[in-house]
């Protein structure tokens, strides 16, 4: 039975004309016309990355003196271009004259960073420290409760690169990119209204068809679980090809692994499916279902920097809980995080973020839907 | 002994402060064809919603097939089978993948879907049609379409909402001869519509439902008998006198002489021979007398004076 209504909701959804046009021809269109705005913009970047100059202090934590060589070290993942001063004075008038972004030092035993300005450059210097300092701690901890497993973490940390691994930042970490990342996000949660569709098709008191459904020996969350799967699949195929065209065809890098941004355009997908379950179970009225999903996907995808890429992150100094409650920022941060910093905390939560916004309204929505008779129809 | 096949009894269903089903019940015999009749806003598609148990009701109790009906009733469901008021199907699969798709939702075997599909196909005159996706079909067809994909699982129970509405008089006929040919094969059907000539034809008992009521119950011959009214006499009189008016009213049955403009009609309460009676009573006084025709009751008779004529909802 969930085969059956697998396959016949594949068939119906790659053959709907609406939906092949508003979530996949859409997207790949406005992506299109971003790249004819500003796609010479992100890979002639002046902010883009190369390698950030940087200057630091001599300092007693020698540890953190050797991470920041390894991250200068010359090479195609080189980071940082390092230049030691010996005073606090003549780094600052070097930030000052602009010879170099930011400069790091060692004050009360805390390890500061002093930037010229915000962006990047500066993000990447503070993700540094934060990142030196979550090992250290991991460290302090093992020698703690496991002194005898010491030696063995030290050597496989000192050889795994993973820090370079995971902040692979390439040309492309530009701000524009942001408008790629906001159109994702517009692209999965116009998956809302397939899924909000799909549910008013198998509920008796939304259409005549769902009379049907519901008349048939089928149990309703079979049905539902058909719907729901073969829409994210669809959907998700479809933000992919939107992803390898932003990367093949207008050859815009996200200068991380593919597979890192399908997964996380993957479950951005599944939350786009999950806000149009989560609408058509709360909302009764078919046309008004979908007319839900589109504005709160256009909504959404505005605030997260579709149309002015700025707005994220003037939201998340003046009212951060928005961003933190609107998926399509979610998604926006994720892949913003990832494809600049790599799987740091900021991604992580973002991620998380969007798993439990997916479990939240799936469980509000099998509640609401568990109901199989009606007081009206 | 007959078995009964649907047992409602003392149905209770209200919308807020609403009562769209008063202590309603009936009973659906095995192999009948019931005929469900009533005003709009009478409660016919409620009715049939609670026995589908896709509406809660207040009161009562609803069986099919001997067992309680609830909306976890799979093993009744899957013997029933359902045409919806309005066409419900899927707009981007053709005519025999809709079929199936319905169908599949009640029967598993891959073969004997395919089979059932076929026979749906054929019995509603679909197979030239089988690869046109719905918005190529018109209103019949459609109707049609909708008839297949509520019987291709071959239900021993199937309800139909007012399948023919909006259909042209050949596609109604088709539709009508399908329901019989369905119910000789042995489905009990219930059948709504507000078409009373198709119902008369069609069904062999009959209901009529007003303000959530069960108001009236018999055969169709049994319905129209139970009218005052068994025959109407038409006469065109261009000379009537108040004196032929009232000799006419001795003759026995007739209950009701009246007037309009240039025609009399003469209203019998029972009697064979009321026409030769009348015709008798005019050669006899050697009146003059034009154009004669005689009526019997019809079911829109019935229907009319039993749920009255002021317009509803």
């Amino acid at each position: 039975m969930f085969w059956h209504i697998f396959v016949y909701r594949l068939k119906e959804l790659l053959r709907d004309p609406w939906h092949i046009a508003w979530n996949l021809l859409f997207p790949i269109a406005l992506a299109t016309a971003f790249f004819l705005g500003f796609g010479n913009m992100i890979k002639e970047d002046p902010e883009a990355f190369v390698s950030i100059k940087t200057g630091y202090i001599a300092m007693e934590d020698k540890e953190f003196e050797k991470v920041l060589q390894s991250l200068s070290r010359k090479g195609e993942n080189q980071v940082l271009s390092l230049q030691r001063y010996e005073t606090e004075k003549e780094a600052e008038k070097a930030l000052r004259a602009e010879k170099i972004q930011g400069y790091y030092l060692q004050k009360g035993g805390e390890i500061v960073v002093v930037v010229g300005k915000n962006g990047i450059s500066a993000t990447t210097l503070h993700q540094i420290v934060k990142e030196y300092k979550n090992q250290k701690t991991v460290m302090l901890q093992i020698a703690k409760e496991h002194p005898e497993k010491v030696a063995e973490i030290a050597e496989r940390m000192n050889h795994r690169p993973e820090f370079l691994q995971q902040h692979v930042f390439n040309q492309y970490t530009s701000p524009y990119m942001n408008y790629f990342y906001s159109l994702i996000a517009m692209a999965a949660l116009y998956g809302s209204w397939l899924s909000s569709t799909m549910l008013a098709g198998i509920s008796a008191n939304m259409t005549e068809r769902g009379k049907r459904y519901e008349s048939a020996p089928v149990k309703k969350m079979t049905s539902l679980l058909a719907g729901i799967l073969s829409t994210m699949l669809l959907q998700t195929v479809f933000i992919g090809i939107l992803v390898l065209y932003i990367e093949f065809v207008l050859k815009i890098s996200f200068g991380v692994p593919l597979w890192q941004v399908l997964i996380v355009t993957s479950v951005g997908g599944v939350m786009g499916i999950m806000m149009g379950v989560f609408i058509g179970a709360l909302v009764k009225r078919p046309n008004l279902q979908m007319v839900i999903s589109l504005s709160v996907s256009m909504v959404a995808s505005f605030l997260s920097g579709l149309m002015w890429g700025q707005i994220r992150q003037i939201l998340e100094v003046n009212a951060p809980v928005v961003n933190r409650l609107n998926p399509a920022a979610m998604l926006t941060s994720c892949l913003y995080n990832l494809c600049n910093y790599g799987m740091t905390k900021d991604f992580y939560r973002d991620l998380y973020s969007m798993l439990v916004l997916i479990v939240a309204m799936l469980v509000i929505s099998a509640a609401v839907l568990r109901r199989r008779n009606y007081d009206s129809l | 002994m007959e078995t009964v096949i649907v047992a409602m009894d003392q149905l209770v269903k209200r919308y807020r402060e609403k009562l769209a089903v008063d202590h309603f019940s009936m009973k659906v015999m095995e192999g009948e064809i019931l005929g469900l009749l009533g005003p709009n806003g009478s409660g016919k598609t409620t009715t049939i919603n609670c026995i589908l148990s896709l509406l809660k009701y207040d009161k009562g109790d609803i069986t099919i097939f001997g067992k309680p009906m609830g909306p976890e009733a799979y093993d009744i469901k899957e013997r029933i089978g359902v045409v919806p008021q309005n066409v419900a199907v899927l707009q981007t699969l053709t005519v025999a993948e809709n079929i199936d798709f319905f169908c599949g939702l009640y029967i598993k075997d891959k073969k004997l879907r395919k089979q059932y599909v076929e026979e749906a196909i054929r019995m509603t005159g679909l197979d030239e049609y089988r690869k046109y996706y719905p918005k190529k079909l018109s209103g019949g067809l459609l109707r049609r379409l909708n008839i297949a994909c509520g019987i291709a699982h071959k239900p021993k129970l199937i309800i139909f909402d007012e399948p023919t509405v909006a259909v042209d008089p050949q596609s109604r006929n088709a539709i009508l001869e399908g329901i019989r040919e369905m119910n000789k094969r042995g489905a009990t059907i219930i059948y709504t519509s507000h078409y009373m000539e198709e119902v008369e034809e069609l069904c062999s008992r009959i209901i009529i439902m007003d303000r959530g009521r069960n108001v009236a119950e018999g055969s169709p011959e049994q319905l129209k008998a139970s009218l005052k009214n068994r025959e109407t006499i038409k006469i065109t009189l261009p000379a009537c006198t108040p004196e032929i008016v009232e000799d006419l009213k001795e003759i026995n049955h007739v209950y009701d002489v009246k007037q309009e403009g240039e025609t009399l009609l003469i209203r019998c309460d029972g009697g064979s021979h009321n026409l030769v009676h009348v015709m008798g009573y005019f050669s006899e006084k050697n009146i003059p007398f034009g154009r004669v025709i005689t009526e019997l009751p019809t079911l829109n008779d019935v229907f009319l004076e039993i749920t009255g004529k002021e317009l509803r909802d």
